[in-house]
């Protein structure tokens, strides 16, 4: 599994099995970028309210995060959400379509909850260059600070759409090996197959010109930036646009997720190299020549 | 016919076991540049010759018999250290004294990645030094790994032995950390390569 999957796992199957076999439920779990989730059924075996907790809510408020919502679940969405939480779903199983195709795609949408929420800025970034594209100048600059210290930026402009991502690598190994990944990233876009894919940049410490102004930013080694530069072709039908923004929300978790993965191929190396060093080292090892040994009277001395 | 080739045969099969060895002895270096050969013959070469010890009492605290390098209480039982060196980034330390031998290895590392990955690879093994009993638990500054062989080590175990097992350590460590350096950059490629195809459809 190269690609991480833009939906929640967990959601998905569980909604699956609810609608099969209604029970009462009551889950906590969490998803990439610390996000929480709660699924209960408050009343009855057959409603479930599924709950998010995100960090940057009040921003993707902003940013209209809210309509995407409404659009996407209208009446599902409940006006007033559960404590400790962002935003509710309420479910009603019995209202679930019947036959299995409708079915997948109402499950698939619900399980897309993060992903729909997180879309909002860069479908309003998407709307406002197609504005700007006669007038010309630049969209707001939004800010999306997902995780602790890791945000997106995002911008429109005239003619394409710019996202940053901040990222923090926590570990010099970490550092070292984000650093070869994200070159890579900058040079892979040389294949031709590869050419119409966005423009990738990347600096290791310095935030990039579009964000220098920010009062809030760290400037230390273990920070990288990362600007992919979208071009109309690839938000301008909406398949593509949903597609695009499923794809580069996941880019942050992406990254570190390869970047854990070596490290532990790595390791998985390390321990089998040792391991023949051991056996050449064993070699040297003069064998003891384990002989019975007998007391006078026959029986057998056994050392405990 | 018949007659010609068995008499062929004979002085190959008289052969065997000599050439096997033989084949083996040629093919490893053949693996080698031609400029690590020389350097590992060195080193072999001194390794052997300096592993010559005697079980040693201390000098300074009766019944006490400690390796006299790691202790250096007596001056007169330490022999001279030799550095074998393959060039500014690469060297052997060879501390010989009258008991005890201590060799220490600076593996090379060209940037920040095989610096990351020699660092992880000798402190994998470092903490792994009790199954590797001539294994050193910390290197001596300036150096990568160390290893300290005792009399004890030389009565239990086969001299020779030891030194190949130093030999091939040297040997493959610099061709691991460059395939692990490869591994690397082969996965970051496909890596970056999937996520930006992906946009395409």
């Amino acid at each position: 599994m190269i690609l991480l999957e833009p939906h929640n796992f967990i959601i998905h199957t569980t909604l699956h099995e609810k609608i099969l076999k209604p029970s009462s439920l009551d889950v906590q779990f969490v998803d990439f970028d610390g996000v929480r989730f709660h699924i209960t059924t408050p009343e009855r075996k057959t409603v479930i309210l599924l709950s998010m907790h995100i960090k940057c809510w009040d921003e993707l408020v902003r940013y209209g995060a809210l309509e995407v919502l409404q659009r996407e679940y209208g009446a599902l969405l409940l006006p007033q959400p559960e404590a400790e939480y962002n935003v509710s779903l309420q479910i009603d199983l019995e209202q679930v379509p019947g036959d299995a195709e409708s079915r997948e795609a109402f499950v698939m949408s619900t399980a897309l909850f993060k992903r729909n929420a997180l879309a909002a800025p860069f479908e309003s970034a998407f709307r406002t260059q197609k504005q700007l594209e006669a007038s010309g100048g630049q969209g707001e600059l939004m800010e999306i600070h997902y995780r602790d210290e890791e945000a997106i930026y995002v911008q429109a402009a005239n003619d394409r759409v710019t996202v940053i991502f901040s990222t923090v690598f926590k570990e010099e190994t970490d550092r070292i090996f984000g650093k070869v990944f994200l070159q890579e990233f900058v040079d892979a876009r040389r294949l031709p197959t590869i050419q119409n894919a966005p423009q990738v940049l990347y600096s290791a410490r310095d935030p990039p010109l579009e964000i220098r102004h920010l009062p809030d930013l760290r400037q230390s080694e273990d920070i990288g930036y990362v600007t992919f530069v979208l071009f109309p072709r690839h938000f301008q039908a909406p398949a593509t646009a949903s597609a695009t923004i499923s794809h580069i929300q996941l880019f942050r978790d992406y990254l570190h997720y390869h970047i854990k993965c070596s490290k532990a191929y790595m390791h998985s190396r390390m321990r089998h190299r040792v391991a023949e060093f051991q056996k050449v080292l064993n070699r040297a090892k003069t064998e003891v020549v384990a002989s019975e040994k007998k007391t006078v009277s026959g029986r057998t001395l056994v050392s405990r | 016919m018949s007659t010609t080739c068995s008499q062929r045969q004979t002085p190959t099969r008289h052969l065997g076991a000599k050439r096997a060895n033989t084949l083996k002895a040629e093919r490893r270096p053949s693996i080698m540049s031609n400029v690590l050969r020389p350097y590992l013959a060195a080193v072999r070469s001194t390794l052997t010759a300096a592993l010559t010890l005697e079980n040693f009492s201390s000098q300074v605290v009766e019944r006490h018999n400690k390796p006299e390098i790691e202790a250096g209480g007596s001056k007169e039982v330490l022999l001279n250290p030799l550095i074998i060196s393959r060039n500014e980034n690469e060297r052997v330390l060879i501390e010989p004294s009258v008991n005890s031998i201590r060799l220490s290895i600076k593996i090379k590392q060209a940037d920040e990645i095989e610096r990351i990955l020699c660092h992880k690879f000798t402190r994998f093994m470092m903490q792994r030094a009790e199954n590797f009993i001539v294994l050193r638990r910390k290197p001596v500054q300036g150096y990568d790994i160390s290893f300290l062989i005792t009399n004890t080590h030389s009565e239990t175990m086969l001299k020779h032995k030891i030194v190949d097992f130093i030999i091939q350590f040297m040997e493959e460590v610099d061709k691991e950390i460059s395939e692990m350096k490869l591994s690397l950059n082969a996965r970051a490629r496909t890596v970056a390569e999937s996520y930006l195809t992906a946009f395409n459809a």
